[in-house]
């Protein structure tokens, strides 16, 4: 568990460095000063009483960077959940059609139901999920090419209702393409609350299950260890959704970390879940909040949806992954 | 004295794979479960250890195994599924671990058993054949059940851990009740207590290995063959 050290570290350096970049220039003692006591308490009961630079940093910035990690550390998360459940490395809540489901969940109530934004997210990345599991599934097995193409059909599928929706409700929705094309531009502390609830309850669970996990890599076979394999596909089935489409939610869709993240981590931990877990996740916060800090700066003042960087970075990434899969050296 | 009592037929949709297959087994002996490819040996392995959902019942000592929940079942019969590249880079001790999930097991015995407790910090990735299978063994080992049931624990290996295998079978057998599915007629020949023979679902010929005649094996596999007595050792040999 020492390796994980580095990893915390590192989470809070960048969540610090993200807190302090912006376009508004807000010198290190100024932070500092925003986090009295004082602007604390007014924060919470009147926050537009507070200063401009408090406000700044404890009403804008603070929520948007925790909400990043938050977002990270889930998607890191239900990858390394996914990859588990499907025994395969390639899977990705974002690649397997998940956060696409939560997309049009979350859209649909964008229109109707404002309120509901959560629940409808969950119940259209439960759908995907589950209709991807059927469509790939071959002789109780799940092939990376079966896996792949069920993803593909589905992303397309609900990327075109997503759109559909978003177009008839355009002048409804406030920034329906930044939020398409996944930012946290506009976070704010009920985001924030919302994700936290859905990541302490669904990494809570993914971290009491290492054993499972690393159980579901070994398919029909831990039945014979004494998994009851069925019902723990389904509490991992549950769980991914639940991250997904909190995080969808919330920030729109971020593709490629709840893959990258496992991957990395793998390579340093090892495929046991009891150390692979808590590091995908503190890596997935840490990479999602420097992926925010790059959408903040790359084009200032202007801001780039942080699900593009994601997307430029993974993307390329997912083809080398690909191209070892070809070799057969993949899971090392 | 633990035995096993063993009655299964098993269908996927219309197809009958398992009919009646019926046998007991009591610890100390070695059960040999032999027969062509496509007969049904590997399905019976996994209906037996609860993988697939055969009709029937499966016995030790008169308790229903089939209808327990896994982590339970898994406290009295374990499984040593054949053996294809290990995909996921666990250390040798990870993987051993992954056996005593159910049961309070003990790794550093089973993998001292096998002989590979040296090797408990290499990747099982980059373990030879046969000491892969070896810490197969370990896992289900681990596991401490009264049963352990293996498929083809000596396929792809050379003569030398093949009998490695068979060697720590024989030690096992005072210890647990054993069912192996077997390729090599000869190894099962020389090291079974008894061999089943299964052709299209169905146990053709039961007894002791001494009394398996050239006959049963012309029935079942087609061939013409003879079995050789050379000092002690009976050697099937093909001779057309």
């Amino acid at each position: 568990m020492k390796k994980l050290i580095p990893l915390l570290i590192s989470s809070i350096l960048l969540i610090l460095l993200g807190i302090a970049v912006g376009p508004v220039r807000i010198s290190l003692s100024e932070i500092l000063a925003s986090f009295s006591l004082e602007n604390i308490k007014i924060a919470f009961s009147s926050p537009n009483m507070l200063e401009e630079n408090a406000y700044i940093i404890l009403q804008i910035r603070l929520p948007r960077i925790i909400l990043a990690y938050l977002v990270g550390l889930s998607l890191a998360s239900a990858g390394t959940a996914s990859q588990a459940l499907f025994k395969n490395p390639l899977a990705d809540p974002y690649i397997i059609g998940i956060s696409g489901g939560a997309a049009v969940g979350a859209s649909i109530a964008a229109l109707y139901f404002p309120q509901y934004m959560g629940l409808f997210a969950l119940l259209g990345a439960l759908l995907a999920v589950i209709t991807v599991y059927r469509i790939a599934k071959v002789n109780g097995h799940i092939p990376v090419d079966t896996l792949l193409l069920a993803g593909i059909a589905l992303g397309f599928f609900t990327s075109a209702l997503t759109s559909y929706l978003l177009y008839v409700g355009r002048e409804r929705i406030h920034n329906a393409i930044f939020w398409l094309m996944g930012t946290f531009n506009g976070a704010d502390w009920g985001d924030v609350k919302l994700v936290l609830l859905s990541s302490i309850l669904g990494v809570g669970v993914l971290l009491f299950s290492w054993r499972e996990l690393n159980l579901l890599l070994l398919g029909e076979e831990s039945i014979a260890m004494g998994l009851d394999i069925n019902l723990y596909r389904k509490i991992v089935i549950g769980i991914i959704s639940l991250l997904t489409s909190f995080a969808v939610a919330t920030s729109g869709i971020i593709g490629f970390v709840g893959l990258i993240s496992p991957h990395a981590m793998r390579i340093v931990f090892g495929p046991n879940h009891k150390k692979l877990l808590p590091a995908s996740a503190l890596f997935g916060g840490t990479l999602m909040v420097f992926a925010d800090i790059l959408a903040r700066i790359l084009l200032k003042p202007a801001e780039v949806p942080v699900g593009i960087i994601t997307a430029l970075f993974g993307a390329p990434f997912f083809i080398y992954l690909l191209m070892k899969k070809k070799r057969g050296e993949l899971f090392g | 004295m633990d035995k096993l009592e063993v009655n299964v037929s098993f269908s996927y949709g219309e197809r009958q794979i398992l009919r009646d297959v019926a046998f007991s087994v009591r610890k100390g002996e070695l059960l040999a479960v032999v027969g062509p490819n496509g007969a049904g040996k590997s399905t019976l392995l996994k209906c037996l250890v609860g993988i697939l959902r055969p009709v029937g019942y499966v016995k030790l000592n008169g308790l229903e195994l089939l209808s327990l929940k896994p982590k339970e079942r898994a406290k009295y019969i374990s499984y040593v599924p054949q053996s294809s590249f290990p995909e996921f880079a666990f250390t040798v001790e990870e993987f051993v671990e992954l056996g005593t999930y159910a049961t309070e097991g003990d790794v550093e015995g089973a993998l001292r058993k096998v002989g590979t407790w040296e090797r408990k910090n290499d990747l099982v990735t980059k373990l030879s054949g046969g000491e892969y299978q070896l810490v197969l063994i370990a896992r289900a080992l681990a596991q401490g059940s009264n049963v352990m049931l293996l498929d083809e624990p000596t396929s792809h290996l050379d003569i030398n851990h093949a009998l490695q295998i068979m060697n720590l079978l024989k030690d096992l057998k005072d210890e647990k009740i054993l069912v192996s599915v077997m390729h090599d007629l000869n190894l099962a020949l020389n090291y079974a207590d008894r061999i089943i023979v299964l052709d299209n679902g169905q146990i053709q010929w039961s007894g002791k290995p001494s009394h398996l005649t050239p006959d049963i094996l012309e029935e079942v596999y087609g061939v013409k063959a003879k079995i050789v007595d050379i000092e002690g050792l009976r050697i099937v040999v093909a001779v057309e």
